[in-house]
């Protein structure tokens, strides 16, 4: 085992188990702070799953935790459709796939890459925004989507209702943890090392026998899936769905959070999230409209001061250390 | 027949505003390769421009010609403070414009707070055209649009700098060797990009809702444009503003505009797998 593997593993083994021992000493409230953070990490970590590994900016991953959501939601609502919280997650999961599919197919099979890529997700969530909003019918319109009932399933026998904040809470950082543990064995694997070649030269990687806008393609659909999973579970835990869930602020945001975690790590992307998160209801709380405009600020500062965020500082210093014993 | 000529002048009002934008969208994405995600908020800034002259009791032409210096000053400063140190960073490029566009929108709403804001047109009342009324300021949107379009093609075409702006954009290295500065001229075609863009914000102040947020809307809009048409020609330029708008006004007619746009955005993506090279350019590859 090389040595970043056994770091990473070792720093999630250590967040893994901050995670479990928080409940003994957090209230109710602290854990849905938590909690809702957790499910944005691992939105965060669909994100940087395909970024990261591929290079590709994705500007709308919020138009899939969006429609994740609204499937979700409509799911539940319907009292018609029996075990609705597990069909309703298997929808969310599907329907944001789905969508991924046939963008990523049009587009990866066309030779989009890079900027192109990037512009026209920004415009899929901007339009995914504007759907939900005009699509009154189904959607709610501007208010959305309220009292969705919180996830219930049978497992084995036994009866699972995360009505509760605790249950709630250890079902989420299990998923976030599953989740990221999956990613990541996928990314440090041969999937990840063939993608990072085509990252490198497209042209060399196809060369050598690898499809890589199918790799792409499939890359893409599974981090949509999980952006939509995310989304799923959190208008569970919220109770509603609105547009901004695809709306281009949380796109923006969701792109902060992995830039400040550290694009490629897929952990430091869920702790960026809540540490992000947590600054932000602070600022918040001064003055609403601030927020964005710091944002923006955190943008500019991160691509000339911290290009691989902040993880990035323990490494520089280690460097900066050994330059200096290498000088001596 | 009066129907056809509306839905012809409107999609032309749309295919003007939409060749304006997207003319500097091409210089700094098609030609010098830089995705600029503010590029929005130069028509942004151009409308508010309008506004702010008219609320202090100047007139809509003082207006319209402050437009493009307000784009042109922001698009200077913008391309001095960030985008020239990032030229060999495409990725950092877009989130550190993303960034400038945040902070442009939030400044425009703590400067003018809150709310749409009204911007009266020069004239009112319609013209009478052989075949219908239409209203009068769209058709001189229309006009200056076209004499923009007009004096841009002319200046590359024909003056010393539009030689050296093909020549650095043709290549770089070589343009350089014969002694062009390519930073001097780069910074000045991205000005003029962002100077004709606010000029589209100004002209389209009257018809549109000014609002701190309206730049992200143009800028979808005018990266479909530049994408669908293929970049590098004024031809493409225009054969994406007229797929893009002629749809989108045809749509619009029928269904709701947000399913318009999505079906828009459909379009062009299918385009784009059909020929990547835009419409302009041959199929091939």
């Amino acid at each position: 085992m090389i040595a970043r593997d056994r770091n990473w593993l070792l720093v999630f083994a250590v967040c893994a188990a901050l995670a479990v021992i928080y409940p003994f000493f957090a209230d109710g409230y602290q854990l849905t702070v938590i909690r809702d953070a957790l499910i944005f990490g691992l939105f965060a970590a669909s994100l940087d799953f395909f970024w990261g590994r591929t290079g590709i900016l994705c500007f709308g991953h919020a138009a899939f935790f969006g429609i994740g959501g609204y499937i979700m939601a409509l799911v539940t609502l319907n009292d018609a459709i029996p075990v609705g919280s597990v069909l309703g997650i298997i929808g969310a999961v599907t329907g944001a796939a789905f969508v991924a599919a046939i963008i990523g197919y049009f587009l990866f099979f066309g030779g989009i890459r890079g900027s192109y890529f990037t512009i026209v997700t920004l415009a899929m969530g901007v339009i995914c925004q504007q759907a939900a909003i005009s699509w009154s019918s189904v959607t709610g319109g501007d208010s959305g989507l309220i009292g969705i009932p919180p996830i219930a399933f049978d497992l084995g026998g036994m009866h699972v209702d995360l009505s509760q904040d605790l249950p709630s809470y250890i079902f989420v950082a299990a998923i976030a943890a599953v989740a990221v543990l999956v990613l990541w064995s996928i990314s440090r694997g041969r999937w990840g090392t063939v993608l990072t070649a085509i990252q490198d030269n497209e042209v060399r990687a196809a060369a050598l026998g690898h499809n890589a806008p199918l790799r792409l393609l499939v890359t893409f659909v599974l981090s949509a899936a999980i952006a939509g999973l995310a989304g799923a579970l959190y208008v569970c835990m919220a109770g509603l769905v609105a547009p901004d869930l695809s709306g281009l602020l949380l796109s923006t945001e969701v792109i902060v959070w992995v830039a400040v975690g550290g694009r490629g790590t897929l952990l430091g992307p869920v702790l960026g999230a809540i540490a992000i998160q947590r600054a932000q209801q602070t600022i918040s709380s001064f003055n609403p409209s601030l927020w964005p405009l710091l944002l923006g600020c955190v943008f500019v500062i991160i691509v000339f001061v911290l290009p691989d965020g902040i993880l990035s500082i323990y490494a520089r210093l280690k460097s900066l250390f050994k330059g200096r014993r290498h000088a001596r | 027949m009066d129907f056809v000529v509306t839905t012809l002048l409107n999609a032309l009002t749309l295919i003007s505003i939409l060749m304006l934008v997207g003319l500097g969208l091409a210089i700094s994405f098609g030609l010098m390769n830089v995705t600029n995600l503010a590029h929005g908020e130069f028509v942004t800034v151009g409308a508010f421009a309008v506004y702010f002259v008219q609320s202090i009791g100047g007139s809509f032409w003082l207006g319209l010609l402050a437009a493009p210096i307000a784009g042109a000053v922001v698009g200077c400063i913008l391309e001095f403070a960030i985008i020239r140190h990032l030229y060999s960073r495409p990725v950092s490029t877009v989130l550190a414009t993303w960034g400038v566009s945040l902070i442009l929108q939030q400044g425009l709403e703590l400067t003018f707070g809150l709310g749409a804001k009204p911007v009266t047109p020069p004239i009112e009342g319609t013209f009478d055209l052989f075949f219908t009324v239409y209203p009068a300021y769209r058709l001189i949107l229309i006009g200056i649009a076209m004499l923009t379009l007009l004096g841009v093609v002319l200046l590359i075409s024909r003056t010393s700098f539009g030689l050296d702006i093909r020549t650095v954009i043709q290549n770089r290295e070589m343009a350089e060797g014969v002694g062009i500065n390519t930073r001097r001229t780069y910074a000045i075609a991205f000005t003029f990009g962002a100077a004709i863009a606010g000029l589209a914000g100004g002209l389209v102040a009257p018809l549109a809702i000014v609002l701190p947020q309206m730049g992200v809307n143009y800028l979808a809009n005018a990266f479909f444009v530049v994408i669908v048409g293929g970049v590098g020609s004024i031809g493409g330029l225009v054969a994406g503003s007229v797929f893009v708008g002629g749809l989108t006004s045809i749509l619009n007619y029928q269904i709701s505009p947000s399913l318009a746009q999505a079906i828009v955005l459909l379009a062009a993506i299918v385009a784009v797998r059909l020929r990547p090279n835009g419409l302009f350019n041959g199929a091939s590859r």
